[in-house]
């Protein structure tokens, strides 16, 4: 099976090219840029073969924000150029240009992320990262943090439902339901840092600690675009940054 | 007692950082199911702060913003917040804070203020003082009424901040006080909590 060419990118050649959106909407002025972006970033969803993970997400993370971004600017922030008034809410262009600049770059911005781990698995970013020198405690922690979630979620079900069995009541009154927050908490926590131990022990039966150097079965390779497309984005930004300020 | 800085993270506080985590997200997600109207999504790193130290704290809360960044990245800039609570847990911790309920709630109080310096100029300045959860109702409120954007913002995050602080640290404080002596003699700070020692 062929792999697509953009998934198949080096995690940190995508990682930079996240980055190099960040400074760039921040340096170019205006929002008809930042908001740009985002048809890019669509069009690279595409390529990559994400796009409806990538578009569900957007939708779902930042869509409320951006729009009550961009009303709060639009009624409160300060300004004389006033567009329409009610009462006492009015529109200024000021407003409106504000909440347009910040709405964009928020766009971009939060698109840019929501792409990069659409198109890396956390894994091979925590194993680039671990190349560039991370700890490989610092990458044990992330990895098993994302294995845990989803199991201790499991758990917090299990352990409502049989308290729920013994007669903890989780419906009615808010002083209710914030009692059942404890009974169902509190073991959670205390069988979890049980568990602690015996990763411990496992780890250290593997000589995790041992101060060595680790071999890894996973392993990233570079290929040519990896090399230039970090160049590339360094000498767009240099020109960015001498277009902005010295021109 | 004198420890390093490298001291602090032993494998045993490496170990509890996933826990905090994940207890910090599904403790958002209880609070959520049982429709309570605060977030309880600190608990895992106050937990952390109190029983393995500042540092251990620090690096539970950004692991927890940057894993929540994945899929909401409007989380990444609060991390600073997360980071500056787990130090001020830790720091509280040192100095015997959570040893009764009465200072408890006083270090509620005081990783409240930390939590509204750290996140409301982030507020302000990243999101222009309204990130769409319930402070930002408020904050529209006070600025309908004719205060100004930063007084608005800080009061908002303090109203809705202070609730889910002291609920929290007092939460982290029965769970410590149910801890095992055998548990907390292997964590950093965990002497000061021990029931064998404290009798003396």
């Amino acid at each position: 099976m062929k792999q697509n060419f953009l998934l198949q990118l080096h995690p940190l050649t995508k990682f930079y090219f996240s980055l190099f959106i960040l400074v760039a909407v921040l340096i170019i002025p205006g929002y008809i840029f930042s908001f740009a972006v985002f048809p890019i970033l669509v069009l690279i969803a595409i390529l990559a073969g994400v796009t409806k993970e990538f578009l569900s997400i957007v939708l779902k993370a930042l869509l409320s924000v951006l729009v009550i971004v961009f009303i709060m600017q639009m009624f409160f922030y300060p300004g004389d150029d006033v567009l329409w008034k009610a009462g006492i809410f009015s529109i200024t262009q000021e407003g409106l240009d504000y909440g347009l600049l910040l709405t964009s770059r928020i766009l971009a911005i939060g698109a840019v992320f929501i792409l990069f781990f659409r198109m890396t698995e956390v894994r091979d970013f925590v194993k680039s990262l671990e190349d560039k020198g991370l700890p490989p405690m610092g990458a044990y922690v992330v990895l098993s943090t994302l294995q845990i979630i989803p199991e201790m979620r499991r758990q917090a079900n299990t352990i409502m439902e049989a308290q729920k069995t013994r007669g903890v009541e989780t419906e009615g009154s808010l002083f209710v339901r914030a009692k059942a927050f404890i009974p169902t908490l509190t073991p959670l926590i205390l069988s979890s840092i049980a568990s602690t131990e015996e990763r411990a022990i496992t780890l250290e039966s593997r000589a995790f600690s041992a101060p060595v150097k680790k071999t890894s079965l996973h392993q990233l390779t570079k290929n040519s675009a990896d090399r230039i497309l970090p160049i590339v984005y360094v000498v767009i930004l240099a020109g960015l940054l001498v277009w902005r300020f010295f021109l | 007692m004198k420890r390093s800085f490298k001291d602090d993270f032993n494998m045993m506080a490496m170990l509890l950082i996933p826990i905090a985590v994940a207890v910090n997200l599904v403790g958002f997600q209880l609070a959520n199911v049982l429709r309570l109207p605060i977030f309880l999504d600190t608990i895992g790193t106050i937990l952390v702060g109190v029983i393995a130290g500042p540092w251990v704290a620090l690096l539970a809360g950004l692991i927890t913003n940057l894993i929540n960044a994945i899929f909401n990245p409007v989380y990444l800039p609060y991390a600073l917040t997360s980071m500056a609570i787990g130090v001020g847990a830790g720091l509280l911790s040192k100095y015997g804070f959570f040893k009764k309920i009465p200072k408890t709630i006083v270090s509620g109080i005081i990783i409240t203020f930390i939590a509204v310096i750290v996140s409301a100029p982030i507020t302000v300045l990243v999101f222009g003082g309204a990130t769409g959860n319930t402070s930002s109702l408020i904050t529209a409120t006070f600025l309908a009424s004719g205060q100004q954007l930063w007084s608005a913002v800080f009061s908002s995050t303090f109203i809705t901040e202070i609730a889910d602080k002291v609920v929290s640290v007092l939460i982290v404080y029965f769970i410590v006080q149910k801890m095992s002596d055998r548990y907390l003699s292997k964590m950093n700070y965990g002497y000061l909590y021990m029931k064998r020692n404290n009798k003396k």
